[in-house]
């Protein structure tokens, strides 16, 4: 009984689980593994090809100058930048009283609520090269002599993608730190503002460790989503193709391969970008467990 | 008992933080403006893009984006049209039904899985919390087909039930790792008494464990209810007649092949804003229930 | 299993084809429903179009329509998943660059025998039938089409004494006096994110996009008189400054809606466009005129001649009934009323000799640049997949913003159109 009761309690979700995700995930393995296009999908026939979709990925040199430093480069400004941020608002939200934390969070709730579509597409209209505010008070204030297109670069594209990914991001991290803070001991927290604990340092020794396997969650995941980051950056001008140093996973997999029907090659990239996603989890949750005892 | 912790607040000698209870003390004043400076700040950088979105809304000339921070032309056109012509009352309808059903569903579903995972040591655990987690990695694109074909052989296409267990399914992941942190912060000794006064398994997690893991819970449901109102590639994809249609998919239809019509985009957006931060106040009041569970670990 | 199915299916819809000509046709689709996909936002009162086209189309084979409007933005997905799926409709609209596609796919059902019995086959209009054919089978029926030609502010224009250009030279200098007479207004976009805007200028210079040579495709993107040509286009902007840093990556929305923002002075956009336009900004109503892209001395630079094709699918199980459909569609009055709506010309080869012969000054431009000198992109089974990675946008885009030379830029896109049409 003792043995039965937690795969009992496991045992709707990994149903579930298992055969919303975990089967077409297989399917998508085994996709890779073809030249798999619309003929296949029309015909429903399989077409193996062993392993010439990964050959591909890997011989192509812009996996490696442009794609893969773009997502990474990306995935690590932009998970540090939502964590860091999401973490201070939660803080920043839990010394707040009742009234003000509600105002406050509902107000951080709206950029999280927004459709990501139109949050990008308000984002595009504030750096308009021509007429957008930004550009604009750039050129009021004299630092900018004439119109400058922020999104031809690949540095200043990635700025805006950074800025609108922040903007929709630490909402989450925000409001999950801040159902986790809220509970933290008080009491130990009062003693350590007794013992002379800077709030610094309170953070660091009392509060983070009890949200450790909060922050680990939020890491993990947020992680996870900005390696995959597709509609930002395709929406943005020349996001969607016409500019290739700005290509990321995502995008470079569905320009070169959704796009054209070649699905087995854009299975091939999906699922190298879920074995590099793996790992770094892997290393996560091994340190995660291994404070933990 | 508002301790400051605002991050940027310098630490200061015993001496000074003492008494605490000295009504406005020089540093007290200087938290102070710093909250005050933070939260402008953060509203400015929160609320400016939504303005520029319900500003549009409003405007009749909201073709190609707006260029002043004012509606050029203030009319409710665009909302009434959105409404009304464009069926947005009945995806908001739809919408509703498949993300609170989706935020039940995951919200139980996972609060059990958690327990499981927080409370019990068993042979695969890890492995099963590494599997929970891999199916959030793949990219979504690659799964449209085969889910599709999943979908389709369980014989759920045009119905809510299959956008909704979809939902389910991806949410689950984050809200399992969520709760299980939330188990886990939950004294053992909690649960024990509760068998000492008597209760079963499923009294204690009633009256114990629920009320503690709250605040975790409202997290979990605010991102299920955000998965399942925002997501559309399922929803267009899986449903064959409008009247199944969701607003993430009713905004679509805006885009078009030539031209996008901006004012009805801003109009559906702040639309499919509105929904998500009523569910939010709603729910937000049991975040600061959680401040009991604070009480009973010192 | 699925195989099986599938062939079993094919041979039945041969079997009910086969008696249904055995019957000579005849309207006894009573109870029958007949579903189609219409791409949604073509036409802006399509609810009431279709309203009347079910009532006839029940009226003449007593069949029910049930008509599904489909948004572009995802419209390819929707396609591909549903044939994953078996759950296609019967009859849907295809662009006219992915009926080849899904035709190559095995995915359509081909139409020659109905349209040589119902004596169309030389009165449809030769780029779509181009686009919509493949190894000598016509899969989609031509069913509207439009071109793309100069759009301009006809006030301005008056206000500064300018008239029409003729040729390159006569663009660049309204360009260059706009720009003296109008500086808030850029004078004509040269738009970093739109290959079918570029175009007219490369074949207009005499060059091809791509050829084949016995197996083997070679594109003309690097030949001298390619390189003149899109020398001469991105020299409007980069040398003249006649388009704005914005435009560098700008797509044909954008352009439309800094047309309609009334930042633009000139800027090339489709036929379609017009009614779109106007309702956006009704101030511009009679302040606006079009000219067919000038050739380099005189006559016209052929612009691309692109539309949309009604396709039968091939697992439909009515393949009698929708073509019915299909041809009430496409011919005759109701393809014509379509057209008008729309702001595009019919499919019909004789409907658009008709249209072609309007007054209205918004659509004489179009008809005579669709008539004179509309064209096609190199009917090809890879050109799908040179427009899905943008080789020609990314050419464009990389020159205006200063990434790399001409002839860099145009030998750069060259290769790629050469790799991706011969199959790497």
């Amino acid at each position: 009984m003792a043995t039965a009761r937690p795969w009992l309690l496991l045992a709707p979700a990994l149903a579930v689980l298992a055969v919303l995700l975990l089967w077409p995930l297989a399917r998508v393995v085994l996709i890779s593994f073809q030249d798999y296009g619309l003929r296949e999908i029309v015909s429903g026939r399989s077409n193996y090809i062993g392993l010439a979709n990964y050959a591909e990925v890997f011989a192509d040199p812009a996996l490696w100058t442009v794609v893969l430093p773009n997502t990474v480069g990306f995935a690590v400004a932009a998970v540090g930048g939502t964590v860091i941020l999401g973490t201070l608002v939660a803080l920043l939200l839990a010394s707040l009283d009742r009234l003000w934390r509600t105002i406050v969070s509902s107000a951080v709730m709206v950029a999280w609520a927004m459709p990501a579509v139109t949050g990008t597409y308000v984002w595009i209209w504030i750096f308009d090269a021509d007429r957008g505010i930004v550009s604009q008070f750039l050129q009021g204030t004299g630092l900018l002599d004439e119109p400058h297109n922020w999104f031809t670069d690949r540095w200043s594209f990635y700025a805006v993608v950074l800025v609108n990914i922040i903007h929709h991001g630490f909402p989450f991290v925000a409001i999950t730190v801040l159902a986790g803070l809220l509970g933290v001991s008080k009491e130990m927290l009062e003693a350590a503002t007794v013992d002379g604990a800077g709030a610094v340092r309170r953070f660091f020794s009392i509060t983070f460790p009890t949200l450790r396997p909060v922050f680990a969650v939020v890491v993990i995941l947020s992680t996870i989503w900005d390696f995959k980051v597709f509609a930002q950056i395709y929406l943005q001008p020349g996001g969607s193709g016409s500019n290739r140093s700005v290509f990321n996973l995502g995008v470079w997999s569905y320009v070169e391969s959704f796009a054209q029907n070649r699905y087995g090659f854009g299975s091939a990239i999906a699922v190298l970008l879920t074995v590099l996603l793996l790992a770094i989890s892997v290393v996560y949750v091994r340190t995660l467990f291994k404070e933990e005892k | 008992m508002k301790a400051p912790s605002a991050p940027s607040a310098p630490s200061v000698p015993d001496a000074v933080r003492i008494p605490a209870r000295r009504p406005r003390s020089r540093r007290a004043r200087v938290t102070l403006a710093w909250k005050a400076v933070a939260v402008a700040a953060l509203l400015l950088f929160t609320l400016f893009p939504t303005y520029w979105m319900i500003s549009s809304a409003f405007d009749g000339r909201a073709t190609g984006g707006a260029q002043s921070l004012f509606p050029a032309e203030p009319t409710l056109e665009n909302f009434s049209y959105v409404l009304s012509e464009a069926g947005f009352g009945t995806f908001l309808r739809n919408s509703a039904i498949v993300a609170v059903s989706t935020v039940v569903l995951s919200g139980i579903l996972a609060l059990f899985a958690a327990v499981a995972v927080a409370r019990f040591r068993f042979r695969f655990r890890t492995g099963i919390l590494m599997l929970i987690l891999i199916i959030q990695m793949v990219p979504l694109e690659a799964l449209v087909i085969p889910l599709f074909i999943q979908v389709r052989d369980l014989q759920l296409l045009n119905s809510f039930l299959g956008l909704i267990i979809v939902y389910v399914a991806f949410s689950l992941p984050f809200a399992i790792w969520m709760l299980r942190g939330f188990v886990a912060a939950v004294p053992v000794e909690l649960e024990e008494a509760a068998y000492i006064d008597g209760a079963s398994w499923g009294r204690m997690f009633w009256s114990v464990l629920l009320p503690l893991v709250a605040p975790g819970l409202v997290a979990t449901s605010v991102f299920a209810f955000i998965i399942a109102w925002n997501e559309f590639i399922f929803a267009l994809t899986f449903m064959d007649s409008p009247a199944t249609y969701t607003v993430a998919v009713g905004l679509q239809q805006f885009f078009g092949e030539n031209s996008n019509e901006w004012g009805y985009v801003m109009a559906g957006s702040t639309l499919i804003t509105l929904p998500v931060m009523i569910f939010f106040i709603l729910v937000q009041r049991r975040l600061s229930g959680g401040l009991v569970s604070g009480a009973v670990k010192g | 299993m699925r195989k099986l199915k599938r062939s079993m299916a094919v041979t039945a819809v041969a079997a009910l084809a086969l008696t249904a000509c055995g019957n000579g046709g005849g309207s006894d689709a009573e109870g029958e429903t007949l579903s189609v996909w219409i791409m949604e936002g073509t036409n802006p009162d399509a609810e009431s179009f279709f309203k009347g086209v079910k009532s006839e189309f029940k009226e003449e084979t007593g069949a029910t329509l049930d008509v599904q409007f489909v948004q572009w933005a995802e419209a390819h997905d929707k396609f591909v998943t549903s044939i994953a799926g078996n759950t296609t409709p019967d009859v849907a609209e295809t662009g006219s660059t992915w009926t080849a596609e899904f035709a190559e796919a095995g995915a359509l059902a081909p139409l020659d025998e109905q349209i040589e019995k119902a004596g169309l086959k030389d009165d449809l209009v030769e780029g779509l039938v181009e686009a919509g054919t493949l190894e000598d089978s016509l899969y989609g029926m031509p069913w509207y089409a439009g071109v793309r030609s100069v759009v301009y502010r006809k006030d301005i224009f008056e206000k500064h004494g300018l008239t029409p250009p003729t040729s390159w030279d006569g663009l660049r200098e309204a360009g260059l006096a706009l720009k003296e007479a109008e500086p808030d207004m850029t004078p004509f976009a040269v738009p970093g994110d739109s290959a079918y805007l570029a175009y007219p200028f490369i074949w207009g210079a005499g060059a091809e996009l791509a050829e084949q040579e016995g197996d083997t495709w070679s594109s003309g993107l690097d030949s001298p008189e390619a390189r003149e040509g899109v020398k001469f286009y991105t020299d409007l902007a980069v040398k003249d400054g006649l388009s704005s840093a914005g435009a560098t990556t700008w797509n044909e929305k954008d352009v439309l809606d800094n047309f309609v923002k009334g930042n633009l002075s000139m800027a090339t956009m489709g036929s379609w466009a017009m009614p779109a336009i106007l309702e956006q900004n009704p101030d511009l109503e009679g302040k606006i005129g079009a000219f067919p892209i000038p050739g380099p001395e005189s006559g016209y630079s052929p612009s691309f001649l692109g539309g949309s094709h009604l396709s039968v699918f091939e697992g439909s199980k009515k393949q009698e009934l929708a073509w019915k459909f299909v041809e009430m569609m496409t011919t005759g009055e109701t393809a014509a009323e379509w057209a008008e709506q729309t702001n595009y010309f019919p499919g019909q080869a004789s409907l658009l000799e008709e249209a072609a012969k309007s007054d209205d000054p918004l659509v004489k431009p179009f008809a005579t640049q669709m008539v004179e000198a509309g064209t096609s992109v190199p009917v090809a089974p890879g050109w799908g997949a040179v427009e899905a990675k943008k080789t020609v946008p990314a050419m464009i885009q990389s020159i205006l913003s200063g990434d790399k030379g001409v002839d860099q830029a145009t030998e750069d896109a060259a290769t790629e159109i050469e790799e991706l049409l011969n199959g790497k």
